[in-house]
């Protein structure tokens, strides 16, 4: 645990707060007008809004928001894209050929921007947003597993089980993607990171979550109004933001390090 | 680790930039141009065709109509006084004076006639025809007299010659002026460079006002701080106004407006076109709280499209006070309640400011019980659907009203669009007859008297629940005097506006100097 660090707190305390944020009766669309932009204090410990809406409840529901964004879209990415991944290497020839052009022309195509094009022509909402980062997001999780599958599809074991005449389906799912799930799930944090903050971005520009639902993005968007005179309206969803992407990339990186043998045998040796 | 060191790298390069950004703008243009920051940007400089507030704000500049208002909103004369020479002839005499075009010719009858004929021919699709077709023909008396014949008699009817009056040479080339202008107003056309800067010229002294497109609010503020644009005039969140008001180099001024809010009600609607429902909503709606935290100042509750300082506006009027136990009850006997609630979809724009306001009145109308589904789309397509009748409940304003015909271009039951603006297809019977009395009747003080009657009809019928008039404010650098206020929100306080140059500044400083050495 001591090894994790604050990261992997950082990570247990979003998700938690999520998960909270569901159980607890938070009022987040509550006007009080007359705490209009009222600064932080004991009572509220992050302010009000500008109508008058406690900012640390919201952020509380914006991170229900973000965590729920996440876990779905990487879910979906990751049994998509290594599904998808496996197989072509696999099975290869033709089927392998279309993938990897496909693979390239979405790899080409900036992420974000189709997603945006997406959920712009989709209509806003979370559910389109999930939808949205699912299509541009299994891509990477599908060259991964690609990759790592033509590496190890030539072992013993494999070939084994195709002499024994195992089915293609037992091969790739009880032979194939348990040695290569390390490097995914490795794949996995860092995808948590990205759409967190791609699902910032998308709200940020009116595409995520619809009013009086709260995001992090849609908080920072609502908040830069008011930036001259009420600057914890950006600060507080703008640092959440920052600590957990940031949190999660270095759980990501600890993650992998642990994951790597070769990194394991270095430090044992030395 | 690498990712981490990558970060820092990417933090630390982030912050330099920023540095050395925030070094490079620290001096601030000088010149003796008024910069003026808008909200939006001018669309045409054509009075024939422009309709947006900003593009007519500036055309009142550039421009003289025949007509214009004094304080109280009465017709006063412009360019031209008038004198009814029958009931449905009016002469038009152009003052001696002051009605030189940009290029240096004089304005004259011809001008006034080929404007408004081009205005009436419905091939020209101008906007500002609906208010003029009563307009039966244009007759030139001499050079500096024109006779405007009428289908029927309107003593008010001055009141709608208010258009700026464009050269006749101008209008036979066919040009539209969407690039520059060719006004007798007090400024002239320098240069539009782009859409969003536009440079005007005043005539008398050569003081020239720049205006500058700012959207972001905050940019804005920022921009008059450090004194990138020297005046800007409404269209900031009240928050930001305290915050100017606080600054020592900055000063604001207030004053009540007339702009109108109110929320609009489908009445084809099945639960709309209960006027109990309307009245509950009107009670719902705590206007004073929403006035007091939200929009301050000068804001004041509306009880009608007229204020009360208009010749015709209702003086005293029993408003509807914020009541939610008596909305409840009214929503009680409509048949509404916790098991069978009110469900209403409510349009709005979807500026961040109107969203804001359509969100505390979704609030409180859910404390009566009332679920508000609020919807709100970008202007083009809000606009359109209110238009065409797409709507159960929304807010809007009406901007500038002066002339008491708004009340039957919006209430009358033969103006539902294209011909009007009764877009919640409004219909009663006392309405339309006391619109048609009114106009019928000569004497203005027995007409005053019927359009409150209007008034206060509307007021008990509520075909708009009315919300409040929206205060204008400005706020000025320093070096800034002399700019006042219009009622209306027009920009006609910049022809009595002073700049201190920023030559006196220079020498104060180097005063300064001179003495501290």
């Amino acid at each position: 645990m001591n090894q994790y660090g604050l990261s992997l707190w950082v990570v247990i305390i979003w998700v938690l707060g999520s998960i909270a944020s569901q159980w607890l009766s938070l009022d987040i669309s509550g006007v009080q007008l007359e705490s209009i932009l009222n600064g932080p204090s004991w009572q509220h410990w992050f302010g009000h809004d500008d109508l008058g809406r406690p900012v640390l409840e919201r952020l509380l529901a914006g991170s229900y928001t973000s965590c729920i964004v996440a876990l779905t879209v990487i879910g979906f990415s990751v049994i998509i894209g290594t599904i998808i991944g496996t197989m072509s290497a696999y099975l290869g020839g033709m089927f392998d050929l279309v993938i990897v052009r496909l693979i390239d022309i979405f790899l080409a195509f900036p992420g974000i921007l189709l997603a945006i094009a997406l959920a712009g022509i989709m209509g806003p909402g979370i559910d389109n947003v999930i939808i949205a980062l699912s299509v541009v997001g299994w891509v990477g999780f599908a060259r991964l597993a690609r990759a790592q599958t033509l590496s190890v599809k030539q072992r013993e074991h494999v070939q084994a089980a195709q002499a024994l005449g195992s089915r293609q389906r037992k091969i790739i799912f009880q032979h194939l993607i348990p040695l290569i799930s390390a490097p995914l799930l490795v794949e996995a944090t860092f995808g948590i990171a990205s759409v967190v903050i791609a699902e910032a971005g998308l709200s940020f520009l009116g595409l995520g979550v619809q009013a009086p639902d709260a995001s992090w993005g849609s908080m920072i968007r609502d908040g830069t109004r008011y930036m001259l005179v009420a600057p914890h309206l950006v600060l507080a969803p703008g640092l959440a933001l920052m600590t957990v992407v940031l949190a999660v990339n270095l759980a990501g990186d600890r993650l992998r390090d642990r994951l790597d043998v070769r990194a394991q045998s270095i430090k044992g040796e030395a | 680790m690498s990712r981490t060191a990558n970060v820092g790298h990417c933090l630390i390069t982030m912050l330099a930039a920023i540095v050395l950004l925030a070094t490079l703008g620290c001096s601030s243009p000088q010149s003796d141009t008024v910069r003026f920051a808008l909200a939006s940007a001018p669309i045409s400089l054509d009075p024939r065709f422009a309709t947006d507030a900003t593009s007519s704000r500036i055309n009142r500049l550039l421009y003289q109509g025949l007509v214009d208002f004094d304080d109280q909103f009465q017709m006063i004369p412009s360019l031209a006084d008038w004198q009814l020479l029958s009931p449905t002839v009016y002469r038009f005499h152009l003052r001696k004076h002051g009605r030189e075009f940009e290029d240096g010719s004089v304005l004259s009858s011809v001008d006034v006639k080929a404007t408004y004929d081009y205005i009436l021919d419905p091939a020209n699709a101008s906007p500002q025809r609906g208010a003029l077709v009563n307009i039966e023909r244009i007759d030139i008396v001499d050079n500096d007299n024109v006779d405007f014949h009428l289908k029927k008699a309107d003593p008010l009817f001055p009141a709608n010659l208010v258009i700026g009056i464009v050269p006749a040479n101008i209008i036979e080339q066919g040009e539209i002026l969407n690039t520059r202008s060719a006004g007798s107003g007090r400024f002239r056309f320098v240069a539009w460079p782009s859409q969003g800067r536009l440079i005007i010229e005043r005539r008398r002294d050569g003081q020239r006002i720049e205006f500058i497109h700012v959207q972001d609010a905050t940019v804005r503020v920022l921009k008059l701080m450090r004194g990138e644009v020297d005046i800007l005039q409404n269209d900031l969140p009240r928050e930001l106004v305290h915050y100017l008001q606080r600054r020592d180099a900055v000063q604001v001024k207030h004053l009540a407006g007339n702009n109108f809010s109110y929320l609009g009600f489908n009445q084809e609607d099945p639960i709309l076109k209960d006027h109990r429902i309307r009245q509950a909503i009107a009670y719902a709606v705590d206007r004073q709280s929403i006035i007091k935290f939200l929009l301050g100042g000068q804001t004041v509750v509306a009880n009608s499209i007229l204020t009360p300082d208009h010749w015709a506006g209702l003086k005293t009027a029993q408003a509807y006070a914020y009541n939610p136990a008596r909305a409840r009850e009214l929503l009680q006997q409509a048949g509404f309640n916790a098991a069978h609630p009110l469900q209403l979809e409510y349009k709005t724009s979807n500026d961040p400011f109107r969203i804001r306001i359509a969100t505390i009145i979704q609030q409180q109308l859910a404390r009566v019980g009332i679920t508000v589904n609020l919807r709100s789309f970008d202007w083009a397509t809000f606009y359109g659907d209110i238009k065409s009748g797409r709507f159960q409940m929304y807010s809007l304003s009406w901007v500038g009203i002066k002339n008491p015909n708004i009340f039957r271009y919006v209430f009358h039951s033969q103006s539902r669009p294209p011909k009007g603006a009764n877009r919640g297809h409004y219909s009663n019977a006392l309405i339309d007859q006391l619109i048609d009395q009114a106009e019928t009747s000569q004497d203005l003080d027995q007409r005053a008297v019927i359009y409150q009657q209007i008034q206060q009809t509307l007021l008990q019928d509520l075909p708009y629940v009315p919300l409040w008039y929206e205060e204008h404010f400005v706020a000025s650098n320093d070096n800034i005097t002399g700019y006042q206020l219009a009622k209306d929100g027009s920009y006609d306080g910049l022809q009595k506006l002073v700049k201190l140059s920023s030559r006196d500044s220079s020498q104060t400083s180097a005063n300064v100097l001179s003495k501290r050495f």
